[in-house]
């Protein structure tokens, strides 16, 4: 993996130069925010329901060994093969010892973040393994060969041109089809065969249950059933951070994981897998990848109780303008701004400033991570390990010096009203000024607040104390 | 040291959070507790599942004939309906492939989300043929109903029983192509509930 700072601001400057793109992608996101906020107030439990997620998810975190143990005990007693592994390359090896066991040679998948995290397919394909994406948007995104844009609709950066283009080249199928129908159904036409012929299965798991030794899958478009249920063998990759103690809490996070996302009820497909079925065999790999390093973080633990619904994508102003694609990796929006740093803290130093700190995903998280908080806490980190590039450190540091001290803010502030009503646009907007890029900079003002007040109130408000004492 | 003690190890060590400081709540029943027909009606028509009506003297193998007069192919693991083959006729996969209509029985239904389960013993252990067919239709009594997911997993003992349990709520899906909703997307194409008594 590359080490070089993801240059988001860039990459998202790039995206809003086509205005089909930028504002169907702003308006989709928001359209499910909206959907999202109509399901909540149908609820008057919502708020009691965000709570007790929270709250079970960070019971689970602070007994997470315990949990884990039994969940092993109970799934192997059920059956099914527990492996465990540190981190991506290890999670890799074991799939394809599996498979080689097998002679298997067709992995079909279910969407699930963490293979992407894994960089599970460019270990596979390498090795004569053919890895088929079986959920649309997944597909269309590794046809693509770009990472999925968002936790919930991977390619929803795409039009329907793009994906007709995509299609046309890898499925034949017409360049010029208008219809979404149309491309779904040629969706449904390539997978089927592929699904019919697959070795091996794969799917994620939403959420882990210690109690049964289960795991549950939450989907819409039917491929997760197909792609586990066909093949003799089927693999699922688990985040060991998904657990929940007991079935009866799956009913705290099914009411909120669909709404939160698309502003569903439900999603069409949620699927309970306990066991090997008749004739099969099922494997599940539990995944640390970092996961057990956030968990020793103070500021950063809590982002572990993530249901990856993405709500705080899809309210999030910046993430709505700047598009998945720009923030270089599997996770993206706010979510990924705060997780992305502890998988790479150089590479991803860029992705916490990708925020207006409007607290907006904090207050829609169905868990209630306190995500903008830690945005603020990674920006600090960074700073104090030099991951910010030299012209914001630089600037950071002179602002914090005026901001400390009244008399210099005000004398400079005072200054700046004539440099702007005087001096020319160059010496304004140029690369020390990022944020005049998209945006004019305030008008000047006459005067300013603290003048005014010496003016108008101090001398008024000093009078009357001395007339009461 | 293994992958499974190293991980469980740095766990315990390092982890922030501490188990006294955390207590799990108790489980608690929440939200609206209606188990109507109506509401579970309303439920799974938002989630595009249709109803199907069945008028005096009509057998449920004629509601089902009735909703898909053209078919040639109707499969059935429900003694209620003859169908043109059982589920347990299916041999391959490719079979399965063709069938049009499946006709399933499901033991309970959620009103909050108008959702059906499915398990491998309704299935006959066929579990991905139920979803190769182009149409699922399945039939479900009317006394069978729980209000919403809380109470779904307190009463209901296949979600600790079954190994495979689908809890299907309308037909398969997608809206990941210009956020267009489709009806009918890998999975069934649709899916229509009879009742039963």
């Amino acid at each position: 993996m590359s080490n070089k700072p993801v240059k988001h601001a860039q990459a998202a400057a790039e995206f809003l130069e086509d205005d089909p793109h930028r504002l169907f992608h702003d308006e989709r996101l928001w359209d499910m925010r909206q959907k999202r906020d109509q399901q909540m107030h149908g609820m008057p439990e919502w708020q009691e329901l965000r709570d007790r997620a929270s709250r079970i998810k960070e019971h689970t975190l602070a007994n997470l060994p315990t949990y884990l143990e039994q969940f092993e005990e109970n799934a192997r007693r059920n059956g099914i093969h527990v492996h465990w592994a540190r981190d991506g390359a290890e999670h890799n090896r074991i799939v394809a010892e599996i498979m080689g066991k097998h002679d298997a040679k067709s992995l079909i998948k279910s969407k699930s973040m963490i293979t992407d995290e894994c960089e599970m397919r460019e270990y596979l394909e390498p090795r004569g393994i053919t890895v088929t994406e079986t959920d649309l948007g997944e597909r269309i995104q590794q046809l693509d060969h770009q990472l999925p844009s968002h936790v919930v609709v991977p390619a929803v950066q795409k039009l329907t041109g793009d994906v007709a283009k995509i299609f046309a080249k890898y499925y034949g199928t017409d360049p010029n089809i208008k219809d979404p129908h149309e491309l779904a159904e040629a969706q449904r036409e390539a997978a089927r065969p592929v699904l019919l012929s697959g070795d091996t299965g794969m799917t994620g798991g939403n959420f882990i249950v210690a109690e049964t030794g289960g795991f549950v899958v939450c989907t819409n478009e039917g491929n997760a059933d197909l792609s586990s249920n066909l093949p003799n063998v089927h693999i699922a990759t688990l985040g060991i951070e998904r657990l929940v103690p007991r079935v009866e809490d799956l009913g705290v996070f099914v009411r909120l994981l669909s709404r939160s996302a698309l502003g569903s009820p439900i999603t069409q497909y949620t699927t309970h897998f306990r066991g090997p079925r008749k004739g099969g065999e099922m494997h599940v790999i539990l995944v640390d990848n970092g996961r057990s390093d956030r968990l020793a973080m103070p500021q950063f633990w809590s982002s572990l109780k993530c249901i990856r619904c993405g709500a705080c994508m899809n309210t999030c102003p910046v993430y709505r303008r700047s598009g998945g694609q720009s923030y270089g990796s599997v996770y993206s929006g706010p979510i990924g701004a705060i997780i992305d740093p502890t998988f790479n803290a150089k590479k991803f130093s860029t992705l916490p400033f990708a925020s207006t700190m409007n607290g907006s995903c904090s207050n829609v998280c169905p868990v209630e991570i306190n995500i903008h908080e830690q945005i603020y806490d990674w920006r600090r980190v960074l700073a104090e390990k030099h991951d910010i590039p030299f012209v914001k450190r630089e600037i950071m540091k002179m602002a914090g010096r005026l901001l400390a001290q009244p008399r210099l803010y005000r004398v400079s502030i005072e200054g700046t009203e004539v440099a702007l009503k005087t001096m020319p646009r160059f010496v304004l907007y140029n690369y020390l000024n990022p944020w005049g890029k998209h945006r004019e900079l305030p008008h000047p003002v006459k005067e300013t607040f603290n003048s005014w007040y010496r003016k108008n109130r101090l001398k008024t408000s000093t009078k009357k104390e001395h007339e009461s004492a | 040291m293994s992958a499974r003690n190293t991980i469980l190890d740095k766990l315990r060590r390092n982890r922030v959070p501490r188990e006294d400081d955390y207590e799990l709540p108790p489980v608690k029943i929440l939200g609206d507790l209606d188990k109507s027909i109506e509401r579970f009606e309303k439920s799974l028509q938002l989630m595009g599942g249709e109803v199907l009506p069945q008028r005096d003297g009509q057998t449920i193998e004629d509601v089902v004939r009735a909703r898909f007069p053209n078919t040639t192919s109707i499969c059935s693991a429900v003694p209620e309906v003859e169908g043109t083959l059982k589920i347990t006729d299916l041999k391959t996969h490719e079979q399965s492939n063709e069938v049009d209509v499946m006709v399933v029985r499901s033991p309970f239904g959620i009103a909050e989300m108008g959702s059906i389960f499915l398990s491998e013993v309704e299935l006959f252990d066929h579990l991905a043929d139920v979803h190769l067919a182009q149409h699922l239709v399945v039939l479900l009594s009317r006394e069978e109903l729980t209000a919403n997911m809380h109470t779904a997993y307190r009463e209901r003992s296949e979600f600790k029983t079954a190994f495979y349990g689908v809890l299907m709520s309308g037909p398969s899906a997608t809206a990941d192509i210009q956020g267009v909703l489709i009806r009918g997307a890998q999975g069934v194409r649709t899916l229509s509930l009879i009742w039963t008594s």
